[in-house]
């Protein structure tokens, strides 16, 4: 029997005609079938194969239909039936990334996006879970709290702080606290071992080491009445001082070092992980709290910090009382008190927690810029909903394929969400490394001084909070188009016309959706930039505040002198440098005082006097005192208000002549103060004398208030006078101010390498400009500023962009109506309306709910802001001026491309 | 053979529901089908088996029919013919439109529908 397929295969060969091997078999199959019955029906073989020829020249006739059409490939894999479900999971996910892939322009900005958001956050978290939450690192630390003392209200001069006379009753007979510690930070120069240092020391009491419930590396701690007068000095390392200065020898222990030349041994060596009160301190020394009354009767007072450990059961407030009653009923300490409170009412005593007093200071700026973070986290999560929802509309086909061929409305959904996941998780990975990156870069963002910085990590649950935030913001991102997919109109989506229908701008739910995503995100943009616009225009106040000096050309630093180092030769040693100064060119003023913004009050003062405003009454009088040469006044540029500065003609044999500030003539003085003779007879604390101790002083001169550390806290009545007149008791640490003509840090080397002329054996400490010790001040406001307009202006690209994306979309799908609007007579400019019209819409509505956030909300900043209301009109008015400006930029393209649509290409292919 | 518009539409038509109808019965190949159309019309109906397989390809497409190749010991490979649901459907449907027309054509000219 002749070989069908390959005779049928000739034939159409050679007509020319293509066959599918499918067809071909079948037909061959017939052609065989037909020879066979031929043969069945008696004809011979010839006439058998003739009849089966004509056969096959009838199909090679119409070889045109004999094609049967190849199966379309599905673009979409049909859906897994019966298999398991994870099995299902494993497609849609290698589904989702090829999905991803074809689109690597929105891959990347969503990744993004959503990797900065993310970032952001999870370095918040860290610091806010670090700083605030985290336990500290002691045993127990949930029952250490930290003692306050305040007097009708007002805190120490030092806040946070207790008396020692309250710190001693309360220590006599405690029963709501195991045991009561204290401490104060003191700048040491430590000698003995290489090149004399200054390292910041801890003086603390042996009680506090127990409270801690710490135990040294090596050595021992404190005993019991170590560092009372006369007992031999001790010293404790911590382990980085330790490491460098010592090497780590651990044979160092019983050694000796030489602490502001006094003969220390040192006794212990801390673990590398004790910090306490924080980084800083280097070595602790003991701490003897003096008693109230003095043997020599005279009364002393000392203020600094205290801790206590509760015992098992007890709470604050129980503690609270009992050290209350417990300073209520200790001797009286007399003008002491009012030297260190401005008040002598009765004591009340306070114990936080530990960890709050900590981080009280930063607790309410940390809460705020979470706040801040959690709207950027959510605008950038709805700007990657509001691109997926603009993808949506334009997989609309793909869906209802999907949905036609049988998946179900679950696993389009699902789908939507494992593509989400895939953003959010590369989004979440991406924002781990750039948190990553940031946190190291912590330390040096953030102002000196923030509290517990070192636990602030990225750990497990660091790493699981970005987790969590990156699967919510992605369910978030991809639930929206999924519910949208929900109602998906099979016939119409799948019908060839897909455009918008006319006048469709917002009418499509989806359309709609996007519409308020946008306008949420210009209200979140609009809330976050008048957040940080009022934090700048407070930080710029802050800057420009009068502080009753000029800091600009003045370099400062301080002069340590060792303890007991003779009044004469510190007299005689600073008179020289002055000189010496003066002469240098370009250097107008030279002079030295006890006190200067940023570094030292100054001592203390209080005595009581008559009252040249009422006579009839005491008056209760409570000052800084600061010492200064005759030039501080023209160096720092004190603005004189009345009567003279002081001169080189105040000397020991003149009269006691002082200048006071502003703030203690309307306290103490009235409107006559010049010639006043302040009374000098009775009681009076403070370290400073004149020479003649019961001589009145005279107000010779007034000057301007000049705030101390920040010009936010009320000013504090202040005392000038002359180191000529005076006798200063105790260790002071002379604080040199140079005014120059020029930049100031080019005289650093000059000053040292005097005073190296002068004291060899000297050192300057804390040699800074005063404008970078302004401007240092102001790092935290800065730091929020900064961080805060940062947010808004990373919220604001994002809602441009955003706008820009939603006017594209929309300006695409209505190519159609405005073709037939321009084809009907609209211009140009009536179509840009009409793209216009839908930005100030959504502008519009997300400026005014930001606004109405912002006026809201932005009142828990007022705490931050000086200078300006949290509601400043200015900034009120102006960011919206931004946000529509920049609105305006996002919609110019869509705009320009909806006024050039042709109507005639636009009819054909809409 | 020069066929009219009409004729040609017709005989398409008539074609698909005869072989529509041959497969409702149960599943037949190509060879089969054009001999039983040729038995069962007494030879009244003869069209070219040219037409069989473009025909048959069509129903296929529009998935009417669905085909699958069946080997059976002892017997060639064949391509084997079935009536898919919608099949089953346009042929209910294509049974009462000719019905129609034939009642149309009984009432008008007098044919008689067999």
């Amino acid at each position: 029997m002749p070989d069908w397929k390959q005779r049928l295969q000739r034939a159409f060969d050679a007509n020319g005609h293509a066959c599918d091997a499918d067809v071909l078999e079948e037909l061959g199959t017939h052609a065989a079938a037909e020879y066979d019955a031929c043969r069945a029906r008696g004809s011979d073989a010839n006439e058998a194969e003739r009849h089966v020829d004509d056969l096959i020249d009838g199909w090679v006739r119409d070889a045109a239909e004999l094609r049967r059409r190849p199966k379309r490939t599905i673009a979409v894999p049909p859906p897994v039936v019966g298999s398991a479900p994870l099995a299902g999971v494993i497609q849609e996910l290698r589904y989702g990334v090829r999905v991803l892939r074809r689109q690597p322009g929105f891959t990347a900005v969503a990744i993004l996006t959503m990797a900065l958001g993310i970032s952001a956050t999870t370095v918040l978290f860290s610091v806010a879970y670090g700083v605030l939450l985290k336990p500290l690192p002691w045993p127990e630390a949930e029952r250490l709290v930290r003692v306050t003392e305040t007097r009708q209200g007002r805190t120490g001069r030092v806040p946070g702080t207790v008396t020692n006379g309250t710190f001693l009753a309360w220590r006599e007979h405690p029963s709501m606290i195991e045991d009561l510690g204290g401490w104060r930070t003191l700048t040491s120069t430590l000698t003995g071992a290489g090149d004399p240092l200054r390292v910041p020391i801890i003086s603390t009491t042996p009680s506090l080491f127990p409270i801690l419930k710490v135990r040294p590396l090596i050595g021992r701690l404190f005993r019991d009445g170590e560092g009372a007068s006369g007992s031999p000095g001790v010293v404790i390392l911590s382990y980085g001082l330790w490491q460098e200065r010592f090497s780590g020898r651990p044979e160092i222990i019983g050694d000796a070092v030489r602490l502001d030349d006094r003969p220390h041994t040192i006794v212990g060596v801390m673990p590398r992980e004790f910090a306490f009160p924080d980084r800083e301190a280097r070595a602790w020394t003991p701490y003897d709290i003096p008693q109230v009354a003095a043997p020599n009767g005279a009364l002393a007072g000392a203020i600094f910090r205290a801790i206590a450990r509760l015992r098992d059961g007890a709470t604050p407030a129980q503690a609270s009382a009992e050290a209350t009653s417990r300073a209520r009923s200790a001797p009286d300490m007399g003008v002491v008190a009012t030297a260190l409170f401005g008040a002598v009412g009765p004591i009340d005593v306070s114990t936080v927690p530990e960890l709050d007093a900590i981080t009280a200071d930063v607790r309410p700026a940390i809460l705020i810029l979470l706040a801040a973070v959690a709207l950027l986290l959510i605008t950038a999560t709805a700007n990657v909903a509001s691109l997926q929802l603009s993808r949506a509309t334009t997989r609309k086909r793909e869906m209802a394929v999907r949905a036609a061929i049988g998946a179900g409305q679950g696993r389009i959904v699902r789908q939507l969400l494992i593509e989400n996941a895939i953003v959010g998780i590369g989004g979440g990975i991406a924002g781990l490394a750039l948190a990553a990156g940031l946190q190291r870069l912590l330390p040096s963002l953030l102002p000196v001084g923030f509290p517990r910085l070192d636990a602030v990590v990225i750990d497990i649950r660091v790493l699981l909070f970005a987790l969590a935030v990156s699967v919510i913001a992605s369910v978030a991102c991809g639930l929206l188009p999924a519910w949208h997919t929900r109602r998906v109109n099979l016939v119409e989506t799948l019908s060839e016309d897909g455009g918008a229908p006319i006048g469709g701008t917002m009418r499509s739910p989806m359309a709609r959706t996007r519409g308020l995503i946008m306008a949420g995100q210009v209200a979140i943009a609009c809330v976050l930039l008048i957040g940080g616009a009022l934090l700048t225009r407070s930080l710029m106040s802050l800057i420009r505040a009068d502080r009753g000096y000029d800091p600009v050309n003045v370099l400062t630093a301080r002069l340590p002198l060792p303890p007991g180092y003779p009044a004469e030769r510190r007299g005689q040693l600073l008179e020289t440098l002055i000189g010496r100064l003066r002469a240098v060119p370009g250097v107008t003023h030279a002079a030295y005082g006890t006190g200067l913004p940023f570094v030292s009050n100054g001592a203390l003062t209080a005595f009581k006097m008559r009252s040249p405003l009422n006579p009839s009454l005491d008056v209760e009088v409570q000052a800084t005192l600061r010492v200064v040469s005759p030039d501080y006044f023209p160096a720092m540029r004190l603005r004189l208000v009345a009567g003279r500065t002081l001169s080189d003609t105040d000397t020991a044999t003149t009269p006691p002549a002082v200048v006071v500030n502003q703030m203690f003539v309307r306290q103490y003085l009235g409107d006559h103060p010049l010639g006043f003779r302040i009374p000098q007879r009775g009681p009076r604390a403070g370290a400073v004398r004149f020479t003649d101790q019961n001589a009145d002083w005279e107000v010779v001169g007034v000057v301007d208030d000049m705030p101390q550390d920040s010009v936010e806290a009320p000013p504090q009545a202040e005392v000038f006078a002359s180191f000529k007149q005076v006798v200063l008791y105790g260790n002071v640490d002379p604080i040199l101010v140079i005014r120059t003509t020029g930049d100031p840090t080019a005289y650093v080397s000059t000053l040292r390498s005097l005073v190296h002329e002068q004291a060899p054996t000297l050192a300057l400490d804390s040699v800074m400009t005063m404008e970078d010790r302004v401007m240092t001040s102001l790092e935290r406001p800065r730091l929020y500023a900064v961080v805060l307009a940062w947010f808004g202006a990373f919220a604001l690209l994002i809602a441009g962009v955003g706008l820009f994306g939603v006017l594209s979309s929309s300006v695409a799908q209505r190519t159609r109506e405005i073709g037939v609007r321009s084809a009907l007579g609209a211009r140009a400019i009536d179509i840009v309306a009409l793209v216009l019209r839908q930005t100030l819409w959504i502008v519009g509505v997300g400026v005014a709910i930001g606004l109405a956030a912002a006026l809201i909300g932005l009142r828990m900043l007022s705490a931050f802001l000086y200078g300006i209301s949290p509601h400043d009109a200015f900034t009120f008015i102006a960011v919206p001026i931004v946000i529509v400006a920049v609105a305006a930029v996002a919609c110019l393209v869509p705009a320009r491309r909806a006024a050039k649509v042709d109507p005639l290409i636009a009819l054909r292919t809409g | 053979m020069a066929t009219s518009p009409l004729e040609r539409e017709l005989k398409r038509g008539s074609t698909e529901v005869l072989i529509l109808a041959l497969l409702d019965e149960r599943q037949r190949h190509g060879y089969e089908i054009s001999q039983l159309i040729e038995e069962r019309s007494s030879g009244t109906i003869t069209f070219h088996t040219a037409s069989l397989y473009p025909t048959l390809y069509r129903l296929e497409d529009k998935g009417l029919i669905e085909g699958r190749w069946v080997e059976r010991a002892g017997q060639r490979r064949r391509r084997y013919y079935r009536l898919t649901r919608d099949g089953r459907r346009a042929l209910a449907k294509q049974r009462s439109i000719w019905d129609t027309f034939f009642l149309a054509l009984d009432r008008v000219a007098g044919i008689r529908h067999a």
